[in-house]
């Protein structure tokens, strides 16, 4: 040990240098922590929050009842029951749709998955519940997380998938399937 | 009114007083050790009970007087029950013979009263070294009978590390022992009167300035084996968190543990009372005489010298903070060496020099 490093020894030269840091940043106070509840963080633009299903502005859901979203998911979170649209035997819909959020990792990849754009993810992310049943969804309530997320429906044209016009037969002002 | 009763309902008053201020005390430092720790560590501490927090003691008390009173299966349950209330009890005698004022007395019917401390014997150190030891067998009890092998190694540790390091204590004040030639700790504070040259930690003849009978090494042994004896950050082996769950006490709730940890805080506030009281001149300014007696208020002295207690009382307690804020838990070999083989030399040395001085440079 040289002499140097002996009278750090005894003088507690590392032990003042590690006071000196935390008093430094109590003399500097300045939290980096944030009151939750009270104040929230800002999101970022491509936040992945919680899954709803969409509408079109007249309000006639999107969801063709493809299955993809089903096929697409790694945790099986969703099940979709598909059924023809009575009296339209092209035309088909989801007639049951079934999130169990408790297993949803949240990657996206059904909101990828999608052909018309009718999964999208929102910026909510404050879902704890006391009973877990409450986190099993159905059609119903992901429209509706759905409408309160997105009150501007209808995404831009020109974001869609090119085969939206194929799949959905509500879009009149694309080209068509030739018959 | 026969003397004793008199005598009896003055003591009363008096120990009330005084335990209602450690106990406002610990409920300040409960408070102050997180806020403070979050400052430290760039947090905000607790926010939300009161404005800034100011009540979560209030709140906890609370919180801990509703909990549900868990003795573990297999408990030794009358030990269960005394150990909390043998540390409580222990750590808050200690502090009947602690001078937080000046030596006045007051007369009423012919019973001579110190107000400002309970006990003035003659062997006031002894008592609180006695005291304070005892304190140990609360932990270790409390981790024997709760029949959890941690609480268990918890308070073997505990037991180890209060012989080891209650001897540093004891050998760090007998260079201040020397100099007062007193035991009481009134006369220890007595003796360092007349601005801070005359405190022991500079040690300075009462007729000179220069520091002869410094006794600045057993004021650092006394203050590392203090935070030791409190089973402080950093040396807070009985309790390891990340070892032994809680230690001591990791089978305790409710009011029972509330006990162990108010305990705790007042034990730290008791070791800062008797280094502030032994090093640091104890009630005396750091100047001679007081601001009061300059400006003519002679009868409110007094107000001054508490301050200036306080104040040294609170330092101490924040350099707690501090420590804890800093430093990492020593490793169990460290701790052991650490007392045997550096802060026992040091204390001997102490000891010898003072003792060299003393006799070549009376005071």
């Amino acid at each position: 040990m040289t002499f140097k490093a002996w009278i750090k020894t005894i003088t507690f030269y590392e032990l003042a240098v590690g006071m000196k840091a935390t008093m430094s940043h109590l003399l500097h106070y300045k939290p980096i922590t944030m009151q939750y509840p009270h104040e929230k963080r800002i999101l970022p633009d491509n936040y992945r929050g919680m899954l709803s299903l969409l509408r079109y502005d007249d309000g006639t859901e999107k969801c063709v009842g493809c299955d993809l979203c089903e096929a697409a998911c790694p945790s099986r979170v969703i099940r979709v029951v598909s059924a023809e649209v009575p009296g339209e035997p092209t035309k088909r819909y989801a007639k049951e749709y079934y999130m169990d959020m408790t297993r949803c990792l949240f990657c996206g990849l059904c909101v990828d998955a999608c052909p018309v754009d009718a999964l999208g993810m929102t910026r909510e992310y404050e879902w704890s519940v006391y009973d877990k049943r409450q986190l099993h969804l159905n059609k119903e309530q992901l429209l509706a997380i759905g409408d309160r997320s997105f009150p501007v429906r209808e995404k831009q044209l020109e974001l869609q998938h090119p085969n939206v016009a194929f799949f959905n037969v509500a879009f009149k002002h694309l080209p068509q399937k030739p018959d | 009114m026969t003397e004793l009763s008199l005598r009896l309902a003055v003591s009363f008053v008096q120990i009330l007083a005084e335990v209602s201020l450690v106990m406002l005390t610990v409920a300040i430092m409960t408070l102050a050790e997180r806020k403070v720790l979050g400052w430290m560590q760039d947090r905000m501490g607790p926010m939300e009970v009161g404005p800034y927090g100011i009540l979560q003691p209030l709140a906890d008390g609370v919180k801990l007087f509703f909990k549900e009173d868990i003795v573990p299966a297999g408990a030794n349950k009358a030990m269960f029950a005394l150990a909390p209330m043998l540390t409580m009890v222990v750590s808050l005698i200690g502090f009947a013979v602690i001078p937080f004022g000046p030596d006045i007395t007051l007369n009423i019917h012919g019973l001579t009263i110190k107000p400002f401390v309970i006990a003035d014997i003659n062997i006031g150190i002894l008592y609180i070294l006695a005291i304070a030891s005892i304190g140990a067998y609360g932990i270790i009890l409390g981790g024997w009978s709760s029949n959890s092998k941690y609480s268990l190694l918890g308070g073997l540790r505990s037991a180890a590390q209060v012989i080891s390091y209650e001897l540093n204590v004891g050998l760090a004040i007998v260079g201040v022992l020397l100099l007062s030639g007193s035991l009481s700790l009134v006369e220890i504070t007595e003796a360092q009167s007349g601005g801070f040259w005359h405190w022991f930690i500079w040690g300075a003849r009462p007729d000179g300035f220069f520091p002869i009978h410094t006794q600045i090494f057993a004021f650092v042994v006394f203050l590392i084996s203090g935070v030791a004896e409190t089973n402080r950050i950093t040396f807070d082996l009985p309790e390891a968190e990340s070892e032994l769950v809680a230690g001591f006490f990791t089978e305790y709730s409710g009011m029972k543990f509330a006990f162990f940890v108010s305990a705790e805080y007042a034990s730290m506030v008791l070791v800062s009372c008797v280094a502030a009281s032994l090093f640091l001149g104890g009630w005396n300014a750091p100047y001679p005489g007081t601001i009061f007696e300059y400006i003519g208020l002679e009868q409110l002295a007094w107000i001054e010298h508490i301050v200036w207690f306080a104040g040294k009382v609170y330092f101490f307690l924040f350099v707690f903070i501090w420590l804890r804020a800093t430093l990492p838990r020593l490793r169990y070999d460290q701790l052991m060496r650490f007392g045997w083989k550096v802060l026992l030399p040091i204390a001997l040395a102490n000891i010898i020099i003072t003792a060299i001085t003393v006799y070549l440079f009376p005071r």
